[in-house]
């Protein structure tokens, strides 16, 4: 029965029976019932079908869920909260098999965070990115200050951390009693023979320790170009030098320079009032290493290698034998010789380390945003602006190859482990769900 | 107890609703204690009248639990399901607004949670290792028949059955169907008159030897 053998279709009929039609349609689908065999006969069918679905009965609801729900109803306001349900609450959520897939679950994840994570933190140093010099260096410096039995860094304040530090710094040991290689009593002469030296001149270190000090400051300035010059006349008068100066002037941002000043000790306390004339302090930190140690066991390792090219002088000039054996005792002169040489650059750099203070000086100008236009043209902005997104975006994408290319083959692994599983259950999941 | 005679055996005049007031003549409600029509009733349960909800609940307790009754395979949860409805809606009186059909409404509620159980059932089944069913108490010593007619209906396309149902037994019209199952109503149309030629072609086979206990094993494997 199609609808080209009959005017009306098979779903009108049924739609007829259900009451779907208009009036109009119904009394048409009515009157074509009456006259046709075979639409009669699907009513028929229809009827039967339905007759027999009637049968699928169902229990009566039961009373205590009448009384449950009725009592809700009575004791609850329109509108307000009823407790819900807590699924925690439930003791049979909680099976022995629910908790040991959740654990197993959580202690998955776990592992797969360790397996990604825990590899780089055990990476050798030599494969991970080099600090910045001046990081390491301000690192070294810090190892150094902290392992070589410094005096310890003063607070900002300038209040030191122990009495001896509070000697050195507020002047109570006179900086002429510091023995230093300037001394007379520890001068050589221009032969590099020592004068004075000895177990006398040890027993002066002990007494009077050598300090390295250093100064680090940072000032804030209202005139940048005056305060510079203000710099060079300080360091004129205290007759100290600078031996690093870097100078920034960015644009729309405040200009300043960092400089490495070095003063003569006995200079510093002034020198460092002189410059914290020029603006205001925000930061200042003073320290102390004490290199007395080092120095004597320089100057006692310089005196015998001394003592030892003095023995092969006089082995030269008193002893004689053949050409091997003169040949020999030159090499070891030689040789002495370059360790004496070496060991007087430093005796003398650590000398200039105690006689000339460092000070760390960071000096910024007091920022007063301009309303001047900028500079740059609207065009170079939009030009630099695109050029650095596209560095972005470039740096972007190679961080996202660079990543997979690093952990790819580990999340592959992972995915599989992991995923196969998971994708399993999914598809048992949606199944149960069908079935539902 | 019959809760809801399919609309073929009634008058298809008698379960018009009227188009004044959205009315239906459930075979299954109890007289009205209250006059008004479930809408009515409802604006006044927001407003505070028990009373009025005591109608609403006389008039669709055994509906509504009829709904669940055939989709789920256990009493109780058929049970805990029908009164989630009835708290959701309790819960959510103060927010209603008579634009649709009351039952069209009470019934999208019981679908949602009827969904939400049906997600969390087969969670359960297949993440947690949850029985996937529980043996119906209610079949114990069915009717053969009855066994039989489950069975075919249960042979039906999924979207097909629930059409079906919906139809045979909360006698929703096809727009509420389509509403509710967010269908087209020529959608609905054509796709309830295959569920029924496919249940009709079921039925006229020769019903299965099988007992109402393996009837129950099999909708549990299921």
């Amino acid at each position: 029965m199609t609808s080209t053998a009959h005017p009306v279709a098979p779903e009108e009929v049924m739609a007829f029976l259900d009451g779907e039609l208009s009036s109009a349609d119904a009394q048409a689908v009515s009157a074509h019932v009456d006259h046709c065999a075979e639409c009669a006969d699907l009513v028929q069918q229809f009827h039967s079908t339905s007759h027999l679905l009637s049968r699928w009965d169902v229990e009566a609801i039961p009373r205590k869920l009448e009384d449950a729900v009725a009592n809700l109803a009575v004791k609850t306001v329109p509108g307000l909260e009823i407790g819900k349900r807590n699924i925690f609450n439930r003791a049979s959520f909680w099976t022995w098999k629910q908790w040991l897939i959740v654990s197993g679950g959580t202690v998955a994840v776990l592992l797969f965070v360790l397996a990604i994570f825990v590899p780089a933190l055990y990476r050798p140093r030599q494969f991970r990115r080099p600090a910045p010099v001046a990081y390491q260096r301000r690192q070294q410096t810090e190892r150094e200050s902290s392992g070589r039995g410094t005096l310890g860094q003063l607070q900002a304040d300038g209040q030191p951390d122990t009495d001896q530090q509070a000697k050195v710094f507020q002047g109570s040991v006179p900086q002429n009693s510091l023995v230093t290689p300037t001394s007379p009593s520890i001068a050589a002469d221009s032969n590099g023979l020592f004068h004075g030296l000895g177990d006398h001149a040890e027993s002066s270190f002990a007494l009077a320790p050598m300090i390295a000090r250093t100064v680090s400051l940072s000032i804030v300035v209202k005139d940048f170009a005056a305060s510079r010059s203000s710099l060079d006349v300080i360091l004129a008068r205290h007759h100290g030098y600078s031996a690093q100066l870097n100078v920034n002037t960015p644009e729309n941002a405040p200009r300043g320079f960092q400089a490495s000043l070095r003063i003569p000790a006995p200079e510093l306390s002034s020198a460092v009032s002189d410059i914290k004339t020029l603006g205001r302090v925000e930061n200042e930190s003073q320290s102390g290493e004490e290199v007395t140690r080092q120095h004597a066991d320089l100057v006692a390792r310089l005196k015998n290698a001394r003592d030892t090219e003095q023995r092969f002088r006089t082995i030269l000039q008193q002893r004689t034998g053949n050409v091997a054996e003169v040949l020999q005792v030159e090499d070891g002169i030689a040789r002495v010789r370059g360790d004496i040489e070496r060991m007087e650059a430093e005796q003398k750099a650590l000398e200039h380390r105690v006689d000339f203070a460092t000070v760390e000086l960071q000096l910024t100008e007091e920022y007063k945003a301009q309303l001047n236009p900028p500079a740059v043209s609207v065009s170079t902005r939009i030009h630099n602006a695109l050029v650095a997104g596209y560095r972005n975006a470039s740096e972007t994408v190679l961080g996202i190859v660079l990543f997979f290319a690093e952990y790819g083959a580990t999340l592959l692994i992972w995915l599989v482990i992991l995923g196969v599983p998971v994708l399993l259950l999914w598809r048992r999941y949606r199944r149960t769900l069908a079935r539902s | 107890m019959q809760d809801a005679l399919p609309a073929f055996v009634l008058d298809s005049e008698a379960t018009k609703r009227s188009a004044m007031n959205g009315t239906h003549r459930n075979p299954d409600a109890e007289t009205p204690a209250t006059p008004g029509s479930d809408e009515q009733l409802m604006v006044a349960f927001s407003r505070g009248s028990t009373d009025a909800f005591s109608e609403l609940f006389s008039r669709y307790k055994q509906p509504l639990f009829g709904f669940f009754r055939r989709r789920v395979a256990d009493p109780a949860q058929a049970e805990e399901l029908t009164q989630e409805t009835f708290l959701a809606v309790i819960r959510v009186s103060r927010r209603y607004e008579p634009r649709a059909l009351f039952r069209t409404y009470l019934y999208a509620i019981g679908f949602k949670i009827l969904r939400a159980h049906r997600r969390k059932e087969a969670f359960r089944a297949t993440f947690l290792g949850a029985a996937a069913g529980i043996r119906e108490p209610a079949l114990q010593n069915p009717i053969e028949a009855e066994v039989w007619l489950r069975q075919a209906v249960r042979k039906l396309e999924r979207l097909d059955r629930e059409i079906l149902l919906l139809r045979e037994f909360e006698q929703l019209s096809y727009a509420e169907i389509a509403e509710l199952l967010d269908l087209r109503v020529n959608t609905v149309r054509s796709r309830l008159f295959r569920a029924r030629m496919a249940l009709r072609d079921l039925l006229v086979a020769p019903a299965p030897k099988s007992s109402a206990a393996e009837l129950t094993e099999s909708e549990e494997q299921a």
